[in-house]
């Protein structure tokens, strides 16, 4: 195996595993410092040089995050494979997370020397050998989808637009994702040659109420959802008396929508476990647990893989960086509740009881992992709280806004044209995040409302768009910050059945121990069932506002507590759809399949067939113009119709219309 | 160490030692909190969450596991508090199988007794009827109405002798009527029988459409 930057330069390196040196991080860069030698520094330039082009000069980066293998990034990096035997290529071959730029997975980074990197966008297999012949050697990028940067040294470079211009990508603050899609996940070499582990080796030599300090100064406040300073959840945790300590990564994310913390995870695990280090160092916790959801292998493997990395290298185990701080992690995968995401029913699955939230007070940072000391914080906290110690606190709290500094990764799914995961300035207004990141609604289909927080969180009307994103304005209009998941609704979407889905969701996965959430739930998700089928009453109204705010008030955790925020939102915001579907028995947005009937356009019908051959009732039949017609006494209302209907001929009705 | 933190409930200041519980604190001032759940000692799982008890700045804490450490101060009975406690005690109501006429707890039920002090709805009147089990008047074929009539009255008509003619209004939840009927038809009761008694009183009753609704399915199942 040929040196790495991981390995000691020379003799004259005194870094051992058994008495590791202070600033082995900082050496890896600009060293060797204990010495002077100019082949070692020349050592270090030609790694880092192979790290960006390859050891032969050129390089072809596939990414392997679970969004882009969804999309066929394997059977890419199989042709990949082939083509550059085939052809004969120098090239390496390596992998890499990805940018949260769901829309052009999978994608292609291709760099060679003298050569701009060019990304090319929606790769298919059998596009990769005319890719990495026109790149590699007719040095043309004139179909790539961006370039990172431009040399004039290809022809087709003007053509092509530059990563950094493109909206999307300029008007994000990529901090604490600045790895994602980058550096290769697995290689801690990587990580370490983009500066990572800087912020840990600068905690050690801050000491641990210093690095709290910095913390504090930086105003972090935790990414999970509620927004706690982080800075005084670890002093709290640090005050106490009782030891031993811990410390836990709260990976267990479950909110439909999000995927931040897995992208992260997936892209850029050595930031995590560097973070959750620095974090068990402040407070003085020497385990440290992360917990994975099970439903999330990929994320759950590369943590694993980069725990053992970290320990193999001294970055984890006894007497880190000669610091005299012991700290391991061990990843800890759940058995896939979406309570287990709330930090007392976590420890208690930890300790290997049944996943049950318990009453807090005693928080966790006095009584937490077997009634010890902890602090539990998201993982894009952590990673967040390694970047701050890397980067200084100041230049972290320049960004964002009074209250809460810095940024935040959210992820923008539903009825737009980019779904992705962006991070954004906190403050930024969720405009700019859905209509000039994700590009807005697709052709035809308005914004009307956008859910924010997941199936806790609420809906937002589209005429609140402008609202900024942060904590106190999301709870204000009656949504919650989340983990950062943004569900974009389309004016196809009925808002009743829109908050019915969710309770579909939270009372499932309601844990049973207290009552306002175990029963008002299901009680509201049969209310909304109801009015949906259009058989709800004005008192059924009055009894779902009374039973959500019981539930949001009375409820022991917070999946209670937040879970009729879907319903009170839609109450407070689209309260004509909830009347039309009571007073006039008809659906708006044509989705309640008992308020609908469906009808055949005679004009439009081309009398194809399709509709009829479909039909999974037999409701469709020919009539004597040859065209068709729907029976509705057999109709089963599934749609297939709809969909099929090469003209669009076949149309939904509802209220006094569909009679 | 301090030795004693003084706990203030609706006004009420008691002294107690650190680590007394709201609600023990509650009962040394002498003021009645409704819970179900707890079980010192074996249970403090605050699962019932009718016992929570609200800070003056609004905050709620179960007082059955939240510990007094310094002088704190809590409100135990305001008007929205007993709102949230009769809405979730009906949550609780709503799906546990009411069938006091056979149910052995009935005399030392706490959901009996909470739905008084709730004023909560729905619970029939067999719950209060002073007869024991074996002595019920249905199985001497006397009938009563206790099965399908709303409680609330401390069966003063079993009481002093007779049967429940069901003054105070019928029930209204259909599983409890349906188990009602069907027991009634066990017993050798004529459905038709039952409900031309039932509408001496509940004639224009509200809940008496669903009473006759539920009779008659149970009668047509023949």
């Amino acid at each position: 195996m040929n040196w790495t930057l991981l390995d000691r330069c020379c003799e004259k390196c005194t870094h051992s595993p058994e008495k590791p040196c202070p600033d082995y991080i900082e050496c890896r860069l600009s060293g060797p410092l204990c010495h002077d030698d100019e082949r070692c520094r020349e050592m270090r330039r030609q790694r880092l040089e192979e790290l960006r082009y390859g050891e032969k000069g050129a390089k072809i980066k596939v990414p392997m995050a679970s969004c882009t293998l969804a999309t066929g990034a394997e059977a890419v990096y199989h042709a990949v494979e082939d083509a550059v035997k085939n052809m004969g290529l120098e090239a390496t071959i390596t992998i890499s997370g990805c940018h949260g730029l769901d829309f052009i997975d999978p994608w292609l980074e291709l760099s060679a020397k003298g050569m701009p990197t060019a990304i090319y966008a929606n790769v298919k297999p059998s596009d990769v050998p005319r890719i990495l012949e026109e790149y590699f050697v007719k040095r043309d990028v004139s179909r790539a989808f961006a370039l990172k940067e431009r040399v004039g040294a290809a022809s087709g470079e003007d053509k092509v637009p530059l990563l950094g211009e493109l909206g999307f990508w300029a008007k994000q603050y990529k901090w604490v994702s600045r790895n994602c899609g980058v550096v290769n996940p697995e290689s801690l070499e990587e990580y370490v040659a983009s500066g990572g582990y800087r912020g840990l080796s600068r905690a050690f030599k801050l000491g641990p109420e210093a690095t709290i300090e910095e913390i504090l100064k930086s105003g972090l406040r935790g990414r999970g959802g509620a927004g706690f300073p982080t800075g005084m959840k670890w002093r709290i945790t640090r005050q106490q008396k009782a030891t031993p300590k811990y410390v836990i990564a709260n990976a267990d994310e479950g909110d439909p929508g999000a995927f931040m913390n897995r992208l992260l995870a997936e892209s850029d695990p050595f930031r995590i476990i560097e973070g959750l280090t620095i974090a068990g160092y402040a407070i003085g916790a020497n385990q440290g647990y992360i917990f994975v959801r099970a439903e999330k292998p990929l994320m759950a493997k590369r943590l694993q893989k980069a725990v053992e990395e970290a320990r193999r290298c001294g970055l984890l185990g006894k007497n880190i960086l000669g610091s005299g701080f012991d700290f391991d992690i061990e990843v800890i995968l759940s058995a896939g509740a979406f309570v287990c995401g709330e930090e007392t029913a976590m420890i208690a699955a930890i300790e290997g009881k049944r996943a049950w939230p318990r009453q807090r007070p005693p928080y966790p940072a006095e009584k937490g992992l077997w009634g010890k000391p902890t602090a539990i914080n998201n993982v894009e906290t952590l990673a967040h709280a390694a970047t701050i110690m890397a980067e200084g606190a100041e230049k972290f709290a320049a960004i964002g806004t009074e209250k809460t500094k810095g940024t935040k990764m959210f992820c923008v799914t539903g009825a737009v044209k980019r779904v992705g995961a962006y991070e954004v300035p906190i403050g930024t207004s969720i405009r700019v995040l859905v209509e000039e990141l994700a590009g807005g609604a697709p052709e035809g289909v308005k914004v009307k409302a956008v859910q924010i927080g997941g199936p806790s969180g609420g809906c937002i009307p589209a005429n609140l768009l402008d609202l900024p994103l942060d904590y106190e304005t999301l709870q204000g209009a009656g949504a919650i910050m989340g983990s950062g998941g943004i569900v974009v609704i389309g004016h196809e979407n009925c808002m009743v059945d829109v908050a019915k889905f969710f309770l579909t969701f939270t009372s499932a996965e309601s844990c049973g121990k207290c009552i306002p959430c175990r029963v008002g739930l299901r009680v509201m998700w049969s209310i909304l069932d109801k009015i949906t089928k259009g058989e709800g009453t004005e008192e059924d109204l009055q009894v779902l506002r009374q039973v959500a705010e019981t539930v949001r008030s009375a409820s022991l955790c917070a999946l209670g507590g937040t879970a009729p925020n879907p319903v009170l939102s839609t109450l407070r915001y689209f309260m004509d759809e909830y009347a039309a579907h009571i007073r006039e028995k008809l659906c708006p947005a044509l989705v309640c399949s008992a308020l609908i009937k469906y009808r055949i356009d005679e004009e439009k019908c081309i009398a194809c067939g399709q509709c009829a051959m479909n039909c999974p009732a037999s409701a469709i039949s020919k009539i004597e113009s040859g065209k068709y017609r729907i029976d509705e006494s057999l109709c089963i209302k599934c749609g297939v119709c709809y969909t099929v209907c090469p003209v669009k001929a076949v149309y939904k009705v509802t209220g006094a219309r569909a009679g | 160490m301090i030795s004693v933190v003084k706990v203030k409930i609706d006004g009420k200041v008691v002294e107690v030692e650190p680590g007394t519980t709201v609600l023990e604190a509650a009962e040394k001032a002498g003021i009645e909190i409704p819970r179900l759940c707890v079980v010192p000692g074996l249970y403090e799982g605050s699962s019932c969450r009718l016992c929570l008890v609200k800070t003056p700045a609004g905050r709620l804490f179960p007082s059955c596991n939240y510990r007094v450490y310094r002088d704190e101060e809590f409100l135990a009975s305001t008007p929205d508090l007993w709102e949230m406690r009769r809405v979730n005690f009906e949550l609780l109501l709503k799906f546990h199988r009411i069938e006091c006429w056979a149910c052995e707890r009935k005399s030392s039920c706490s959901l009996v007794e909470l739905s008084k002090e709730l004023l909560v709805d729905g619970i029939p009147v067999c719950s209060e009827c002073p007869l024991p089990p074996n002595e019920c008047l249905l199985l001497k074929g006397e009938l009563c109405l206790g099965m399908i009539a709303q409680s609330g009255c401390n069966a003063e008509c079993l009481v002093s002798g007779g049967e429940c003619w069901g003054c105070r209004g019928p029930i209204t939840r259909e599983d409890i009527l349906e188990r009602a009927f069907t027991h009634y038809r066990e017993l050798g009761f004529d459905v038709k029988e039952v409900i031309g008694k039932a509408e001496i009183y509940w004639n224009s009753a509200p809940g008496f459409a669903t009473v006759k609704k539920v009779a008659e399915r149970v009668a047509g199942r023949g």
